[in-house]
């Protein structure tokens, strides 16, 4: 095992007294045991793209890298299944399915850096859910190191299974606070065979036509998402050639007969809803581009910003994400902007709140709440070190939260992992 | 006279609600497994809070609690074995509420599964998990068991249609989970778990698109192993249709006796095939797969004309283990579960089980998921066959375990494999799961005996006491 002080892996005002890179699944759970012996906590990363989608840890004596869990550990591509070490980026895994023309929609951002482990561990449900399920859908088995050193296997290579408790939907999402994924099993799928980009610009005056027109269509596209600000800026170098108007962006996926029908059909409901204007990009530049529109979701801007994502239904997402953007009326004047993506087929609302150096913290903490009951049941997933103070990641305890804590108590009784990272102070 | 734990229900309750009198609990007492056990007391509640305060009553009393959907069940799930008190959903079977914007509906958990779907068709939209017993079988039980069934190849199991639960805990305390909280995915915890974490009183699910197009075609072919290597070449090639069902020739035989629904009857084996999309994708998805059947064997293929002959093929399908009562005396029907490309070479290893046992055996599965049905037949009055058809299930399970599966693909481990979870699983595995059910049921009050192997019987495989007629 290498170990290394690193600064770069500070989270809050924290940095870990070690870095451990544990070689394989055994490893990583005998470093668990050994910091739960001697009383220590130990804070798992991936990638650290989403590192902000949790509180900062209260304890923070060891950062455990899954770095050297890249091992495939089966892929019988025409199983249609891959079992695969945590460590293991989503770049690496696309280029390993695309070999064999086949996909897993996890929909992350910065897929280069992004881990398996801290994809699934952060309950990442990226835009294309609404078609392909959640990550915890496309999870059929994993291995899961706990804090008394046992490895524990759940599910298996199998598509269908029903033995024993599904504890993978478990660890998805837990934030590594009950155990460390060290193995990932997933039933993966047939690429499409043609997909393609489509993003148009349209007047805010048109923003419920838009909504209605395209909400009709009898083919509907895999993502569909109204962006109000987000590409603005890097798409314009001068200031004064911002535009401002809002953009309906739809990805369409399948094969190239459907996927012509559904453009024509897209085209023309834009067009009856007066949206003249319609990039499309294929091939290569599609997938680039809906890639493009993941990363925002967790990008930052301007001086000191913060990202909101709220879960609700569907067809209020366009009502919600504009209730986001006028939820703090007097935010316009303290500089304060707040952008949006809705997600027409998820209901996911992301709001990215942007505010000038000098703000107080009391204003900024004020803009995050206004936000939060605007888009509903919302997680933070981007921050500014500056903002990480003033903004819970979680918001909203669920009414199950004595049942959640018992869940941590048991699995991890010296609260090694990740304390205070999780819902409700976990 | 009255049990203590009958008269506070009944006083609680009322007799409208509460069952206790012998005659009266004899429809509790079993599934569709063999074993049977009389509960002390059965409730027939009409809502949650009726729900609450028997499970409250039931752990002063130190009674177990089964909840109980249709009794469909092949596993034991539903068997009170310890006694205590049985849930009957009967009475708690509405739609709740029905949201065909945002294609969500709550559901109680007695609502029949085959009933919503029909109830919102006019609408378009449809609810996917379809077991084959689905005309019968509850919401409920599905979420119990995370029912599959023949459309989940391309739909998925019950879990992923699953949005959120409300559920009575040990102490008789209501609770709302959603696969939107944040926190722990309780949602995700509770579906399977056989009742063994909470009694679910409500169903949040997702609905879905009715399909532009469906074509349903059936190939025959000369045996299991060539339609076998038909299905594993269609997965190989990145095709996955709607449903991807086989039916070897016993299986055909009989359901063409019961259904006449124009399934070959000299076929070896049957593949039944079903596409779902737009129209072109329909057609093409439909070329593509003829073309792979036929290299592998296809003696022929024949597309469904209408509605009414894709209905009837799917009845027929669904009622495969049901027209098997016609000609067998009693039958033991398995469930389990392979990487897909392994089929071909499992349906030859059952056949030689049951061959070696002497025991006649019918398959009828959902190969597109490579999930194993083999039923094997037998005569329950002759000892040698029972115990035959217990040795060969076995077989057959560690053979699929051998091969990188497991031991059930959608109708849960309940009563009867709950000892050959050992063989999938270590003793770390089975204690991360304990972990759980000490958090949800410290006082092993939700259907005990159920999934997990008794302690003393840790690593072997129990044969079953007694062995009986099995019904889908």
């Amino acid at each position: 095992m290498i170990a290394k002080r690193n600064d770069a892996l500070r989270l809050g005002t924290l940095s870990p007294a070690r870095v451990l890179e544990p070689a394989d699944g055994v490893e990583l759970a005998a470093a668990l045991a050994a910091a739960a012996a001697a009383g220590e906590s130990v804070v798992l990363h991936g990638g650290g793209t989403l590192q902000h989608s949790a509180n900062p840890p209260v304890r923070y004596d060891s950062a455990v890298l899954t770095t050297r869990l890249v091992a495939v550990h089966e892929y019988e591509p025409r199983d249609l299944t891959i079992g695969i070490g945590a460590g293991m980026t989503l770049a690496t895994l696309r280029r390993m399915l695309a070999e064999h023309h086949q996909v897993l929609p996890l929909d992350a951002p910065f897929p280069a850096r992004a881990t398996i482990g801290g994809t699934l561990a952060s309950g990442w449900a990226g835009p294309r859910r609404a078609t392909y399920g959640r990550s915890r859908d496309l999870l059929i088995g994993a291995t899961v190191a706990l804090t008394d050193g046992t490895l524990a296997v759940c599910g298996g290579m199998v598509v269908k299974n029903v033995t024993g408790y599904d504890l993978g939907k478990l660890y998805v999402g837990s934030q590594g606070t009950l155990g460390a994924i060290v193995r990932a099993n997933f039933k993966v799928l047939p690429a499409p065979p043609e997909q393609r980009l489509a993003i148009s610009t349209f007047e805010d005056d048109n923003r419920e036509r838009v909504v209605a027109h395209v909400g009709g269509m009898t083919v509907p596209p895999v993502a569909l998402l109204i962006r109000d600000g987000f590409l603005a800026l890097r798409d314009a170098p001068r200031p004064e050639d911002i535009d401002f108007r809002p953009q309906i962006v739809a990805l369409f996926e399948g094969s190239e007969s459907t996927v012509d029908r559904a453009m024509r059909e897209y085209r023309s409901a834009l067009g009856a809803a007066g949206v003249a204007e319609t990039r499309i990009l294929t091939g290569a530049a599609a997938s680039n581009g809906f890639q493009d529109v993941l990363d925002e979701y967790v990008a930052l801007a301007g001086a000191v910003s913060f990202t909101l994502l709220g879960r609700g239904l569907p067809a209020d997402a366009p009502l919600r994400s504009e209730r986001a953007r006028t939820a703090f009326p007097s935010g316009g004047e303290r500089g304060v902007s707040v952008e949006t993506i809705a997600n027409l087929l998820t209901g996911d609302v992301v709001a990215r709140v942007r505010a000038p150096a000098a703000l107080d913290a009391q204003t900024l903490a004020a803009a995050g709440a206004a936000v939060r009951s605007a888009i509903g049941r919302a997680q933070l997933i981007a921050a500014h070190d500056a903002a990480v103070p003033h903004v819970d990641a979680w918001g909203e305890t669920p009414s199950t939260i004595a049942t959640m804590r018992a869940l941590k108590e048991r699995f991890d009784p010296q609260n090694v992992l990740a304390p205070g990272r999780f819902v409700g102070a976990i | 006279m009255l049990s203590s734990f009958a008269s506070r229900l009944l006083d609680a309750l009322g007799p409208d609600v509460v069952r206790a009198a012998p005659e009266d609990l004899a429809v509790y007492a079993f599934d569709a497994y063999s074993e049977d056990k009389l509960p002390s007391a059965a409730i027939v509640p009409h809502d949650a809070r009726e729900v609450a305060i028997a499970v409250r009553i039931a752990r002063e009393c130190g009674e177990p609690i089964v909840p109980r959907g249709a009794g469909t069940g092949l596993c034991g799930g539903a068997v009170p074995s310890r006694g205590g008190l049985v849930i009957s959903f009967a009475r708690m079977n509405r739609i709740v509420e029905l949201d065909v914007r945002n294609r969500r509906a709550r559901v109680q958990p007695g609502l029949i599964n085959l009933d919503l779907s029909a109830a919102i068709a006019g609408a378009g939209i449809f609810y996917a998990p379809d077991p084959s017993s689905q005309k019968i079988s509850t919401i409920g039980g599905n979420v119990g068991t995370n029912a599959g069934g023949p459309h989940c190849l391309s739909y998925g199991t019950t879990t992923n249609h699953v949005l959120g639960i409300e559920y009575v805990d040990g102490n008789g305390a209501l609770h709302h989970t959603s696969i939107d909280d944040s926190g722990y995915d309780l949602t995700g915890l509770l579906v399977g778990s056989e009742g063994t974490l909470g009694i679910v009183t409500e169903v949040d699910v997702r609905l879905m698109k009715l399909p532009e197009a469906v074509r349903v075609c059936v190939a025959a072919f000369t045996d299991v192993e060539s339609a076998s290597e038909a299905v594993s070449a269609i997965i190989g090639a990145g095709i996955v249709p709607t449903a991807l069902e086989i039916m070897d020739a016993l299986i055909t035989r009989a359901v063409e006796a019961h259904y006449h629904a124009g399934y070959p009857e000299n076929a070896g084996a049957v593949l039944l095939v079903e596409i779902a999309g737009t129209h072109d994708d329909a057609a093409a998805g439909e070329a593509a797969l003829a073309a792979i059947a036929r290299e592998h064997g296809a003696l022929s293929w024949r597309a469904a004309r209408d509605q009414r002959e894709r209905d009837a093929l799917w009845a027929a399908r669904k009622g495969a283990a049901g027209a098997i009562g016609r000609i067998a005396p009693n039958y033991y029907i398995q469930d389990a579960c392979v990487p897909r490309t392994r089929l071909p070479e499992v349906m030859h290893a059952i056949d030689a089980i049951a061959r070696d046992h002497k025991l006649p055996v019918g398959n009828v599965f959902h190969a597109g998921d490579g999930n194993l049905h083999p039923l094997l037949i037998f005569d329950r009055r002759e000892r040698r066959q029972v115990e035959a058809v217990v040795a060969a299930g076995t077989e057959i399970l560690r053979t699929c375990i051998a091969m990188g599966g497991t031991i059930s693909g959608e109708h849960g481990i309940g009563y009867e494999k709950r000892e050959t979870l050992s063989l999938v699983f270590s003793p770390d595995d089975l204690a991360a799961m304990g972990r759980v059910r000490d958090v949800f049921d410290p006082m092993r009050a939700f259907n005990p005996d159920k999934i997990f192997p008794s302690g003393a019987m840790c690593g072997e495989v129990k044969t079953p006491a007694a062995l009986g007629t099995a019904t889908a």
